[in-house]
């Protein structure tokens, strides 16, 4: 082959030879004989049909001057190439570009720092350019694999390394664009380039130096960390849907295998990068995908150290809150029930050694926090779908096994999840919070058997409620004298359709305080949480229409008190909170009549029974003044001037202007069946009959709560074994197909027939409240089974130990 | 001119410290390299050697030992066409790692690549753990080459560099007559010849 060659340059070199020969000067000093390099750019654009012959030509010189080591010239042909690749870009390009790329590798193969630097700078020049056909026979494979290296130096001298690493960097971008563009060619998305790419940017990004130093100083854009970002910013805003997921994997990976998701700074700055870039883009579904993403890599990692987990959670977190604004993607549910799953799975590793479960609550706490933060990006109605949703995973209302038995501490955190929820909810109208479908499930979880449970429930409803900003000013039980400027309460005008609401509504509302008034697992928590949900309930929706029924509901829980077996300090906090809830509602009704009977008797309270009033009942200071068990009277006798009168609220009422013939009957009337404790019967009765009328029957002859109360819990005790005994699995089909049927109408259906589904529901909740009671050992035993004379001191056990994080 | 008839990638694995760079610089560059650090990543070494009057590239990729950068070293198993596993005979923990890198041959290489083990550092005698007949029977129930090796005093290196050239170039002729493309051993270099038939045409 020398010799045919040989032979033509003996008759007479061709042209482009003869032209190409000249641009090289004498010494390589002096770089490119200018004018001679014009000629030959001329010659090339006018006659491209010798372009691929100029290349090759070039090429053997080339070649020749990397093996005798004359680096001058080196540089002086690549000169030349980058200079036709510029001028000649129009057409037929293609086959010089294969001589071009020949002549890059055969650089970037060589040891010298220079020569590889130089070679990939040309490469970028020319991944600069855009052909105008597409060669599909070319491969980028030994750049990607060599600039990937390049990436990776590590030449002791800090300066050579730095230079390397960001011509690598910079050449990967190269390969990239080159490539990117045109999916005919290198799919340059394939795991077998990915792999390589993505890893080396990393690499590079994650110098710890770097990510403290102040960015704008004019030397960091030649760092190879800030390069690496630049150019991984690039890549993924170049990524289409298909192709988030084929850098996302190796990130993932890297981030796994360098052990960079404890501490998790890195992470959280990749993600930020990763979703700020696919935002660029202005489409919403690719962050969805990254958060799909990280979910299913948090799933690879359920049997992983906590801190891990808790650290994924947190740059999932960190990516939610950048994807704010739209929604999320298609399947919304899919997260909640991915972090639920893991919610379930770090609650069930029940490890022993403390700084394991430490690990697994902050994980569990990040859970929350993050779904709660998903939820913050939905529209509020589906907040409340979210919510149901939640409450769906309680055994109480589920029967799919996926979440298995439950035990207090999930349920906890289900119910921290839900509040987190909660708080995201602005509330406008009651009819719009509190739809049936979610409010009567949360309000049968109000009465779960734990303690701190109940609290957390109450204080859901209390931020669903409340939309002054009141709740926190009524965290106390107390009797001030003007209690709109002392607590600062915002009152405001109800309006009718809250009043109307509540006409629907009220009486579920009303029957589950006076349940939970008599629940001798109560804490003072418990307590004030009751009597901050009431005073909301009178501040939101007390208007005129049912004025009577919230009096009403104070005298109920005064007799219930009065007939029931509780400890003296129950006893004694349900005739405070009466007493306290009275004076909220005189006083912002401006009942001055009210005002003025309640003084009186609080008066003669302080002088002969002042264990009646909040000052003695919620004593909760551990100091020596404050109240002890011998402090409370003896006996258990109530005077009856020490208690609210009917008959003379009756007649205070009647003087402002009300009817007040519905104060004389009790609010809550249990209906009474052999087996399907129909809770809310009345209560659906009302919704669905005249919503203007409250419907109470006298036909009962336990018209005390407290007895209805007992009745119950004898049935259920009584029958849940016959109930277990049954073959559920029927029912359980049954019962899921119309909680999903529920679920799907919810939004469309008309009221009524939600109203009648939810009644169908209700029923297979309760049951399943019940059958859950009896299957589950009560967590403390001194709830029930204690006798009323060991009074559960309220005050020593202020916080339920579940409630404390 | 630097020109070849069929360029081949290898790719050298296994566990830090076994000496893969140390052979890789014997062999590319004829010296033993004092004291470097670990490789980061994945490093590049090129080499032309002569089997029967052809000359044949090396490329030679380098990968890194830890765990660190599995994923990005797993990446350029898929392309070799010979890998090179290295284990230290006087190490018996990086021999016993070595089903696991086998393992990650399956996983990631081509089937059938052509594979080496090969037992380094034999220059120190009283420190050998592992025997040579061992190497050679896993070397066997694995279906790879086996060779003992001293980067330090150039023993057997450049035999196993160019044991494997003239395999490579083997299998490479005999895909040749067996398929007309041959498309995965020859250069993007070879294409010199045809073009210069070409001139000659022109
Ligand atoms: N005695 C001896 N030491 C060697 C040999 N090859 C490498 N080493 C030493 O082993 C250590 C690790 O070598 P290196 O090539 O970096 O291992 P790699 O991590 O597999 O690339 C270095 O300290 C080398 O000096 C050898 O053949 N004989
Ligand atoms: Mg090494």
């Amino acid at each position: 082959m020398p010799g045919c060659c040989g032979c033509w340059e003996v008759l007479r070199p061709p042209r482009y030879k003869r032209l190409v020969d000249s641009i090289f000067p004498a010494n390589p000093q002096d770089g490119l004989v200018k004018n001679n390099m014009d000629k030959l750019t001329f010659y090339a654009m006018t006659t491209s049909e010798k372009l691929d012959r100029i290349g090759m030509y070039l090429e053997q010189r080339l070649s020749r001057d990397i093996s005798r080591h004359r680096i001058g010239f080196v540089f002086v042909a690549m000169d030349a190439l980058d200079q036709l690749l510029v001028a000649c870009h129009a057409h037929s390009l293609n086959l010089f570009v294969e001589s071009f790329l020949k002549m890059v590798q055969k650089l970037l193969e060589c040891e010298e720092a220079e020569l590889q630097i130089l070679a990939t700078q040309s490469f970028i020049k020319f991944a600069n350019i855009e052909e105008d056909t597409p060669s599909y026979h070319r491969r980028y494979d030994f750049f990607v694999s060599k600039f990937s290296v390049m990436s990776h130096n590590a030449d002791r001298n800090e300066n050579v390394r730095t230079k390397i690493r960001g011509a690598g960097l910079l050449g990967l971008q190269g390969v990239v664009r080159k490539t990117v563009s045109d999916d005919l060619q290198v799919n340059i998305w394939d795991p077998v380039h990915m792999d390589k790419i993505v890893p080396s940017l990393l690499f590079n990004m994650h110098t710890p130096e770097f990510m403290s130093v102040n960015t704008e100083s004019p030397r960091d854009e030649e760092h190879p960390a800030y390069i690496a970002e630049m150019v991984f910013r690039d890549l993924v805003c170049r990524a289409s849907y298909g192709n988030v997921k084929s850098v996302l994997q190796p990130v993932l990976c890297h981030i796994d295998n360098h052990r960079l998701w404890v501490p998790n700074e890195f992470a959280v700055k990749c993600f930020k990068i990763i979703m700020y870039s696919v935002q660029i883009q202005r489409k919403q579904q690719y962050g969805y995908l990254v958060i799909q993403m990280l979910m299913s890599h948090l799933d690879t990692h359920t049997n992983s150290d906590p801190s891990i987990k808790a650290s994924i959670i947190e740059v999932l977190y960190e990516s939610v809150l950048i994807s704010a604004g739209g929604s999320i993607g298609p399947s919304v549910l899919d997260v909640f029930n991915t972090l639920l799953r893991h919610l379930k799975t770090s609650v069930d590793n029940k490890s022993p050694e403390g700084e394991k479960r430490n690990m697994e609550k902050k994980f569990e706490e990040a859970i929350i926090n993050t779904i709660g933060e998903f939820a913050n990006n939905l529209p509020d109605y589906q907040k409340i779908e979210i919510m149901m949703f939640i409450m769906g995973k309680f055994p109480q209302f589920s029967h799919s096994e996926e979440m298995g038995f439950m035990d207090n501490y999930l349920q906890t955190m289900l119910l921290k999840t839900l509040l987190k929820v909660a708080t995201k909810y602005k509330t406008v109208i009651m009819n719009n919070a509190f739809p049936p479908e979610f409010l009567h499930p949360l309000l049968r979880i109000s009465l779960l058997d734990d303690p701190g449970l109940r609290v957390v429930v109450q204080e859901i409803l209390h931020t669903l409620l409340d939309r002054h900003d009141n709740a926190s000013k009524l965290k106390t039980v107390s009797i001030p004298k003007d209690v709109v400027s002392e607590l600062d309460l915002t009152v405001d005008k109800v309006p009718r359709q809250d009043s109307l609401f509540m006409k629907k509504n009220g009486i579920q509302f009303y029957w589950h305080i006076l349940e939970n008034l008599q629940m001798e697992s109560n804490k003072a928590d418990n307590f004030e949480a009751i009597f901050c949900t009431m005073c909301l309930i009178t501040i939101e929706m007390g208007g005129d229409d049912i004025l009577v029924e919230l009096i009403r509901l104070a005298l109920d829980i005064q007799s219930m008190t009065i007939e029931s077996t509780l400890p003296k300090t129950h006893k004694c906090c349900n005739h405070a909170i009466v007493a306290a809830y009275l004076n909220v509602l005189a006083q912002i009704t401006n009942m001055s009549p009210l005002v003025q009977y309640l003084s009186d008797l609080f008066e003669l309270r302080r002088k002969e029974a002042c264990h009646l009033l909040p000052e003695f009942a919620f004593n909760r200071s551990n100091r020596d003044s404050s109240v002890k068990d011998e402090d409370y009277p003896k006996e258990d006798k109530v005077e009856e001037k020490w208690l609210f009168d009917q008959t003379a609220l009756q007649d205070i009422l009647t003087e402002c202007g009300h009817d007040a013939s519905r104060l004389s009957a009790p609010l809550a009337q249990r209906p009474h069946s052999s087996m399907g404790i129909m809770i809310h019967d009345s209560g659906m009765v009302n919704s669905m009959s005249d919503i203007g009328s409250i419907n109470i029957e006298l036909d009962s002859i336990e018209s005390s709560p407290l007895l209805a109360r007992k009745k119950v819990e004898e049935i259920t005790v009584e029958s849940l074994k016959k109930m277990l005994a049954e073959d559920q699995s029927v029912k359980r089909e049954e019962d899921a197909k119309k909680r999903q049927e529920i679920f799907e109408t919810f939004q469309n259906a008309p009221f009524e027939e939600i109203v009648a589904r939810a009644e169908a529901k209700s029923n297979c909740f309760h049951d399943k409240l019940y059958e859950i009671l009896e299957m589950s050992p009560p967590s403390s035993p001194d709830h029930t089974t204690k006798e009323s004379q060991n009074a559960v001191p309220v005050f020593e056990m202020q916080f339920p130990s579940l409630y404390v994080y | 001119m630097d020109d070849y008839k069929y360029l081949f990638k290898v790719v050298l694995i296994g566990e830090a410290g076994v000496g893969k760079t140390c052979l890789v610089r014997r062999f590319t560059q004829g010296l033993f390299p004092p004291g470097q650090g670990a490789t980061i990543g994945v490093d590049f070494m090129i080499k032309s050697v002569e089997v029967n009057g052809e000359k044949i590239k090396l490329q030679i990729w380098d990968t890194a030992g830890q765990e660190r950068f599995r994923s990005i070293t797993q990446s350029y198993y898929h392309s070799a066409n010979a890998l090179i596993l290295v284990y230290d005979v006087c190490s018996q923990l990086s021999f016993d790692n070595i089903p696991h890198w086998i393992q990650e041959i399956e996983k990631y290489a081509n089937t059938k690549v052509f594979s080496y083990l090969v037992g380094n550092k034999i220059d120190q005698i009283n420190r050998r753990e592992i025997p040579s007949h061992i190497g050679e029977q896993f070397a066997k129930r694995y279906e790879m080459k086996f060779i003992e090796t001293s980067a330090k005093e150039a023993e057997n290196v450049d035999a196993l560099f160019y044991d494997i050239a003239t395999e490579l170039t083997k299998q490479a002729h005999q895909q040749a007559l067996e398929t007309d493309k041959g498309v995965n051993f020859k250069a993007h270099n070879t294409s010199t010849i045809s073009s210069c038939s070409t001139c000659l045409r022109f």
